[in-house]
């Protein structure tokens, strides 16, 4: 199912699945996360990494599991890949809590280890200050804003606007 | 509801604005293969729902904003920022050329003259105010048309009247210090041991905001209430406020033929640390580096333009692979990097009177890497075909010797009506990084809020008063 490019790198349809299933996963709007035009590339990047750590079996057995449920509502989709209801969560549904993670701080925690004492790592700068934390949060990370000096006397914009899924789920 | 209805069909219209439909898919395939190709002739074959693909042209008309071609479905992430990115680099282009343009009386592009006609040329954009001229001493009302201060005692033996006098040793001197780029990191040494000169100058629909607004004074600002927000350009209508940031070297005039020069006074003002007394000197300098930033409706973040003449540095891989030209503005050859350091800041005391022993050794950094690789690719075909039409006007021309390194520009602007996102200020810059190494020498590289960044950078400018000022430093000149 995975479609991978002669060049060895994914291809552009494995990212945008890679994207959409990480919106349901996180909450945010598929669009924000891997806009028409976009500089950072993050989607790519986090889609390599995951690569990197997880395996490629691992990772296209869980967009495989993703496009079977693909139409479906987002708060669908991210119950059904994160096994709300299954107890304990199997190897799969960790791997998407350790996904939701990175997007959310930019930082790799392992599936085995989630909540445990292992490092975590950083995956890059850019991964640090679009790291979606701040989005929810309406704010910036330390050391990098992307305000004017004096923006915290108005109120911020919209979690809308800041590319949080507000639509109840859809 | 109505009021939001036209919000969405405005950001729509935005973030669809390069999308092409399904059914247009062969036609715009061929409009984009023309955008990048030709730079003579408008586009080939275009349909009623594919807008003309943007070209480089010969014309004094300064764009309004960036035209936009279209990105046909099922591109991927490089082909779509290869095809933006022209757009953008050939606005850079063209804008460059309406600049440098030789000007009529009243100061705007004569169209009846050709740029380089004669090799080189009076140009528009010195005939726009120098900053210098704007926030003057006690706070004193500019006039456009008005008289230049009176020259530093220093000069007065070598000036003629419309004589320019070049000052700034740094691209920020009364923001930063006198003497430095930004961040403080040094001033830039030619091969002579010369330091490089600065100047800052705006267009009038920048002057006119300034005046009418009295922001060239602190009292003014300190009064002023609301934000900065300078006009924006129109695609097809009138330009927004522009400024244009020039680096210049003393030249020998015998190599007056590859350079657009100037015969200057060279001012430096007196310094207690280092100790020096002013001093001034009649120079014949050339244009070695050139920024306009200008804001537009799909760029009020402003859209960054950056040349530099063809002969400034050699770039990281021309030094790795020996393949160097015999002389640079800005680099020995022959001197090894144990003996000659790359992009080494010269030491103190730095001392612009004098004679360096110290020579910059400036490398142009690779900064379009990790998914930036088109604004390198894009720069070079537009350098290409600009080169070109400039040839064709004269083989002579001296603006065949200045290359586009790159365009900054904001993926995502905000509504296309001059307003910028609450949420994402920045627009999300492409490229990532961007530096002139006559503008940004030491700040090359590829560190979020430390490496040239330019819309990062001007996004923090305020005015005296802790007021941002809309992407632009200048403010804080005001006295």
């Amino acid at each position: 199912m995975t479609t991978t490019p002669a060049t060895g790198g994914p291809s552009d349809s494995t990212i945008q699945d890679f994207a959409d299933m990480s919106a349901a996963l996180t909450g945010f709007q598929s669009s924000f996360l891997r806009p028409f035009l976009d500089p950072t590339n993050l989607s790519e990047t986090f889609y390599n990494f995951v690569v990197s750590q997880a395996g490629q079996p691992a990772m296209d057995d869980l967009l495989n599991a993703f496009r079977a449920i693909k139409t479906q509502p987002a708060q669908k989709i991210a119950d059904t890949l994160l096994e709300v209801t299954t107890t304990p969560p199997s190897n799969q549904a960790l791997l998407c809590q350790s996904i939701i993670a990175m997007w959310y701080l930019g930082s790799w925690y392992p599936p085995a280890n989630l909540l445990g004492t292992s490092l975590q790592q950083v995956i890059s700068s850019q991964a640090y200050t679009k790291s979606l934390v701040w989005n929810v949060a309406q704010a910036h990370p330390m050391g990098f804003s992307a305000f004017t000096f004096g923006y915290w006397s108005n109120p911020p914009a919209s979690l809308d606007a800041f590319g949080v899924n507000t639509g109840g789920g859809k | 509801m109505k009021k939001f209805a036209t919000i969405a069909l405005l950001a729509l219209a935005v973030a669809c604005r390069k999308e092409m439909p399904a059914s247009a898919t062969d036609t715009s395939a061929t409009a984009t293969e023309t955008t990048a190709s030709t730079a003579t002739t408008t586009s080939a074959t275009t349909t009623s729902t594919a807008p003309a693909a943007p070209v480089i042209v010969l014309s004094s008309n300064i764009p309004g904003d960036v035209q936009e071609g279209t990105i046909p479905p099922g591109s991927d992430r490089n082909q779509k920022f290869l095809i933006a990115q022209g757009d953008f680099d050939i606005y850079s282009w063209n804008t460059f050329i309406a600049l440098n343009w030789p000007p009529g009386p009243d100061g705007n592009g004569d169209p009846k003259k050709t740029i380089g006609q004669n090799g080189d040329n009076d140009t528009v954009w010195e005939h726009y105010k120098d900053v210098a001229d704007v926030f003057l001493p006690n706070g004193a009302t500019p006039s456009w048309k008005g008289s230049a201060p009176p020259p530093p005692p220093e000069c007065k033996a070598d000036y003629s009247p419309g004589m320019r006098i070049l000052t700034q040793v740094g691209k920020t001197p009364n923001v930063l210090t006198e003497f430095s780029q930004p961040f403080n990191t040094g001033p830039l040494i030619d091969q002579n041991g010369v330091y490089t000169r600065y100047e800052i100058l705006v267009n009038k629909p920048m002057f006119d905001y300034i005046l009418s607004n009295s922001l060239y004074s602190k009292a003014g600002q300190k009064v002023f209430s609301g934000a900065v927000k300078f006009p924006c350009g129109v695609l097809g209508g009138a330009e927004g406020a522009i400024m244009v940031k020039s680096s210049w070297m003393v030249i020998n005039p015998a190599d007056k033929d590859r350079f657009h020069t100037n015969q200057v006074l060279v001012y430096t003002p007196a310094s207690q640390n280092p100790k020096y007394p002013a001093s001034c000197s009649k120079q014949t300098v050339g244009l070695v580096g050139f920024h306009i930033g200008h804001k537009t409706n799909l760029g009020p973040q402003w859209l960054w333009s950056t040349f530099e003449h063809v002969d400034n540095v050699p770039t990281e891989a021309d030094v790795s692979s020996g393949k160097l030209k015999a002389k640079y503005n800005y680099y020995n050859p022959k001197c090894t990097a144990a003996n000659c350091p790359p992009n080494a800041v010269p030491p103190r005391p730095w001392d612009p009177t004098k004679v360096a022993s110290f020579h910059s050794q400036v490398v142009r950094m690779n900064m379009f890497k990790g998914g930036n690789e088109f604004a390198f690719t894009s720069a070079t075909e537009r350098n290409t075909d600009a080169h070109k039409l400039l040839v064709g006007v004269n083989p002579k021309s001296v603006w065949q010797n200045y290359e586009l390194i790159s365009t900054m520009w904001p993926t995502d602007p905000g509504n296309g009506q001059c307003q910028a996102s609450a949420s994402t200020p920045l627009g999300n810059p492409a490229p990532t990084f961007l530096a002139n190494t006559t503008l940004e020498t030491y700040i090359q590289g590829m560190v979020p809020n430390t490496s040239s960044n330019c819309i990062e950078c001007h996004m923090n400018a305020t005015m005296t008063t802790p007021v941002p000022s809309d992407f632009t430093y200048v403010l804080q000149r005001a006295k």
